[in-house]
């Protein structure tokens, strides 16, 4: 197995070269991939980490030689490039290659968590000797073989990002530095960020399962700055999705220059509104920052199982008018929040939050749905093998409301409008949330006038979601590379809604009496 | 263990030669790194781990690239490093990306920073098992709590850096930390809740566990009943620890990138007095047991004190090699490290006197800043500040305005320094500030 290994991880060195150079691929002597996988009657993946289904048995009984109500091993291995272009010229490149396994033992509510980068089995029986320090039982019988389920097909590529070289990525970068360069003579400085990713996950766990996924990642970023008069503003947009290379179409690159550039130009006019409390209506897409913040997090069942959430005892309870529904979805394909499974190796999932109008569900992973006696939702994510899972969002949204973008605006008499954010944050345990607006406009009579920017609007989440009084039928999803922190853990997700009016929330601004 | 280091360093600037790279520079690093969590009465989580990477930057032919694995078996390393030096070649050539000259890495300092207790690498099961119940006890001590965590985290890491132009040096240091969070009933369904930790180099500088939960607990209690706070222009008196964020934002955009990328509000402010005259700020890489103490920093530039601002007039900027050349700035360091901040005669107690009616800030929650402008926009809780004491709690609120403009409006700084972060800052008052809040 270990000679296997090695030649299938050197051919994956030598194919995640940075050119399509077929003197480099041949230079290192390694098989083809169709070779490889002839040669390896294993899971892909175990062959990818090296690991045998002995060697991972032998692993997870060690693991749960103390005894064990769940306990997984989850193999990783990212590889991550990125590029920036700066002053007209791409001359810095980072790739970074993380491989290890973390090994987690539960029991009731408890965790043992260790992790190795040195996959040998003497370095990994070591790990789980540490990890199983938190039982104190008596062993339980680890499965001698783990069952494959099927991969999911969620973000399936044709190319992976280790065969595309830096050759095809820098016509994108110069593509959309010049784009931005011809739209606006004020603009000074241009620069583009680019990053893409190939990360595989295999997850063994105590019940036989063996869970593969593939999750390529790509994101590119546009940074403008601009001057008139003296005074310079700096405005942005990306783009991220688990896709491949062909994504990068001239019309989606083209969009995001434009939107970055309006973003800039924008904030000459832009001023700051009056301070205080005002109806808000948050602009389809982005917007679902507010849903992320205000009840997204404090649905997570690791908060609520603790009682530390807002939301702790008010599942059923009516929180929101009828027309709304919040959902979290994780099997949109594509989306930078997708998953096929999440990192407990359980099936990733639709989850009804708010029904209705009532708050059905919480978010779960395998100790809060075994606290309270229901399947898990699909929900446990972590950063990384350095982490141990909690519960997480995907693909935050609402769904569509009875109103109309134009009926909402017309029924502010004095408000502002929301349209791009740079981030939010919220407080569990009282519900306050907050996000920055980085772009908007004031709402006067029904009517959208004068451009805002840079005001942080904060809010308290069950209030919040009772003051939303109309909702549109426009719901879409941001395209933004969106990544949510907690706990120290970040990961990639999405967020969406159609344009919503909240009657009253408390707008940073000027001019405070 | 650092003979270990030293070699993988040297060994991977040797494959980066010989993989065609004109120039290289190394770091090995390895860490070690514990985890206690106790909850209500029952430890929650251990996590134990030892990790270790090489990070690799590549000088090839006029360009630059950077490289990090955690996968360091021999023979995969060797074709790693070919790719990144074909990565590198692929890339267009810059002028300005050169290694750290040696000037900028001679007379590094000799000082003993004190950066390693091994009382922290003494730390066992029972040891931390013991501050665990510790703090859970006097976290859990109220009739109001719904749960308390305790968590107690130690660890220690050691980097080694390399380089072809002769650099070689290692760093070492342990840290140990820990605190509680606490949730406690409020009204209907909210929930008051706070934490507090403390953490240092060294553990014996700590306070005891108990007087820790202590703290977290009556930060707690403090949250009871808050109401947001009305909308006004007043005077804002920020806590010692919050002060020391504030100030993190400041600096932000205080370096030779955001200027070279025409994105900093600091651009052309050298040498001028761009804030009060209450504001001092120095780097200072060489004060023993620091949080971000050091003898050389991620490029290798010696140590040394940096003023930043003094007495309102900004002295220096941070400036890396790169962005140095690039706009014609001298280096000076590209990343902080312990920033002191200049303290004044009143006691957070006293400063609250001075101010009388305003608003007290103890965190912030959310909001953001433009490097660019300044514009900046922040969710706050705190408290009201009535007849120079203070009063009910208040949050819900934002403070909304330009950085420069706030720090022109400081109008006194505390003696009262946060000694658990690497910004050093005491309590500071602030004139006219806009609140949003009902």
């Amino acid at each position: 197995m270990t000679i296997r290994r090695r030649d299938f991880l050197g051919h994956m060195a030598a194919g995640s070269a940075v050119l399509t150079i077929p003197t480099f691929l041949s230079g290192c002597g390694v098989q083809t991939a169709t070779a490889i996988s002839q040669a390896t009657p294993e899971n892909p993946f175990m062959t990818w980490f090296g690991v045998d289904q002995p060697t991972a048995s032998r692993v997870m009984a060690e693991l749960t030689a103390s005894g064990a109500d769940a306990a997984d091993l989850y193999f990783q291995h990212t590889r991550s490039n990125s590029l920036s272009l700066e002053d007209g010229i791409v001359s810095k490149a980072n790739s970074s290659i993380r491989q290890g396994v973390g090994l987690r033992v539960v029991i009731g509510e408890q965790t043992g968590y260790a992790f190795t980068e040195d996959l040998t089995l003497a370095s990994m029986l070591a790990a789980a000797r540490t990890a199983s320090a938190i039982a104190s039982g008596s062993r339980v019988a680890a499965p001698q073989s783990f069952d494959p389920l099927s991969a999911g097909n969620l973000y399936t590529t044709s190319v992976p990002w280790s065969d595309v070289g830096i050759d095809q990525k820098l016509p994108i970068l110069k593509f959309v530095e010049e784009k931005a360069k011809s739209k606006d003579p004020a603009i000074e400085k241009v620069a583009v960020y680019w990053a893409d990713a190939d990360e595989r996950v295999m997850i063994a766990t105590l019940d036989g399962r063996l869970v593969t996924d593939h999750r390529p990642m790509t994101r590119v970023t546009v940074v403008v700055t601009a001057k008139k008069d003296g005074e310079s503003q700096t405005g942005y947009s990306n783009i991220a999705a688990r896709q491949e290379f062909a994504w990068y179409g001239e019309e989606r690159l083209t969009k995001m220059v434009e939107e970055a550039v309006d973003r800039t130009m924008i904030q000459f006019e832009a001023r700051r509104p009056p301070a205080g409390e005002m109806p808000v209506i948050l602009a389809s897409g982005a917007s679902g920052i507010l849903l992320h913040e205000a009840i997204g997090h404090g649905m997570e069942a690791d908060f609520n199982r603790k009682g530390t959430s807002i939301y702790s005892n008010m599942i059923g309870k009516k929180v929101a008018e009828p027309f709304i529904t919040v959902v979290d979805q994780a099997t949109i394909p594509n989306e930078r929040g997708a998953l096929n499974y999440d990192d407990e190796g359980n099936k990733a999932g639709r989850t009804v939050l708010v029904e209705d109008g009532n708050l059905k569900s919480y978010l779960h992973d395998e100790i809060s749905a075994k606290q309270y006696d229901l399947s898990p939702t699909g929900s446990g994510r972590r950063q990384s093998y350095k982490y141990a899972p909690m519960p997480r969002m995907s693909c935050t949204f609402m769904e569509d409301g009875p109103h109309t973008k134009d009926e909402i605006v017309a029924a502010v008499d004095h408000g502002i409008i929301c349209e791009t954010y740079t981030n939010g944050q919220v407080q569990i345990g009282a519900g306050d949330y907050t996000f920055y607006v980085k772009n908007g406009w004031l709402v006067e009579k029904g009517k959208i006038t004068a451009p805002i920017k840079d005001v942080n609007i904060i809010g308290n989440g069950p209030e919040s979601l009772k003051r939303i009084t109309m909702v549109a039928n426009d719901a879409r999803l941001d395209t933004g590379g969106w990544t949510c922190g907690k706990n120290g853990q970040s990961v990639p997700v999405s967020q969406g809604i159609p344009t919503v009016l909240v009657s009253k929330m408390t707008v940073g601004g000027e001019n405070a009496s | 263990m650092l003979a270990d280091l030293k070699s993988r360093a040297a060994q991977a600037v040797e494959l980066a030669k010989s993989a065609g790279a004109n120039d290289a520079w190394t770091t090995a690093n390895q860490s070690r790194d514990v985890e206690f969590e106790h909850r209500d009465g029952a430890l929650e989580k251990v996590k134990d781990t030892t990790s270790r990477s090489l990070n690799i930057q590549i000088y090839a032919d006029g360009r630059y690239s950077s490289h990090q694995t955690t996968d360091l078996k021999p023979e995969r390393l060797k074709g790693f490093v070919a790719e990144a030096v074909a990565i590198t070649r692929a890339l267009e050539p810059d002028e300005n990306r050169e290694i750290t000259s040696r000037e900028l890495f001679a007379n590094r300092p000799e000082n003993d920073l004190d950066l390693i207790d091994t009382a922290v690498t003494a730390i066992d099961r029972d040891r931390r098992l013991e501050w665990c119940r510790a703090l859970d006890e006097v976290a859990t001590g109220h009739e109001r709590v719904i749960s308390a965590t305790a968590g107690v985290y130690d660890g220690s890491q050691l980097s080694v850096s390399a380089s072809s132009n002769g650099f070689l040096g290692s760093q070492e240091s342990t840290y140990c930390w820990y605190g509680a969070n606490v949730t406690l009933k409020d009204e209907g369904e909210r929930r008051a809740a706070a934490g507090y930790y403390v953490g240092g180099v060294h553990v014996s500088a700590l306070p005891d566990a108990a007087s820790v939960a202590g703290v977290a607990l009556e930060r707690a209690l403090s949250r009871i009943g808050t109401a947001k706070g009305p909308t006004l222009k007043g005077a804002m008196l920020v806590d010692a620890q919050a002060a020391g964020s504030l100030l993190d934002r400041l600096l932000r955009p205080a370096n030779a990138r955001s200027v070279d990328q025409g994105q900093s509000f600091w651009s052309d402010l050298v040498g001028k007095q761009a804030f009060s005259k209450a504001l001092t700020i120095v780097d200072d890489p060489l004060i023993a047991r620091g949080l971000g103490s050091r003898l050389y920093d991620r490029e290798g530039i010696s140590a040394r004190r940096l003023p930043i601002v003094e007495n309102g007039v900004v002295r220096n900027l941070y400036v890396d090699t790169y962005y140095g050349r690039k706009a014609g700035m001298q280096p000076t360091t590209g990343s902080a490290s312990n920033r002191v901040i200049g303290l004044g005669q009143h006691s957070r107690d006293a400063l609250m006197g001075e101010v009388g009616d305003g608003v007290y800030v103890t965190s912030w929650l959310g909001g953001n800043a433009d490097r660019t402008t300044g514009d900046f926009s922040l969710g706050l809780r705190g408290h009201m500040i009535e007849n120079g004491q203070i009063g009910r709690p208040v949050g819900e609120m934002n403070v909304t305005g330009n950085l420069r403009d706030l720090f022109n409006r400081l109008e006194l700084v505390g003696n009262d320094v946060y000694p658990y972060s690497t910004t050093l800052a005491p309590s500071l008052v602030f004139a006219d500030v806009d609140f949003s809040g009902a």
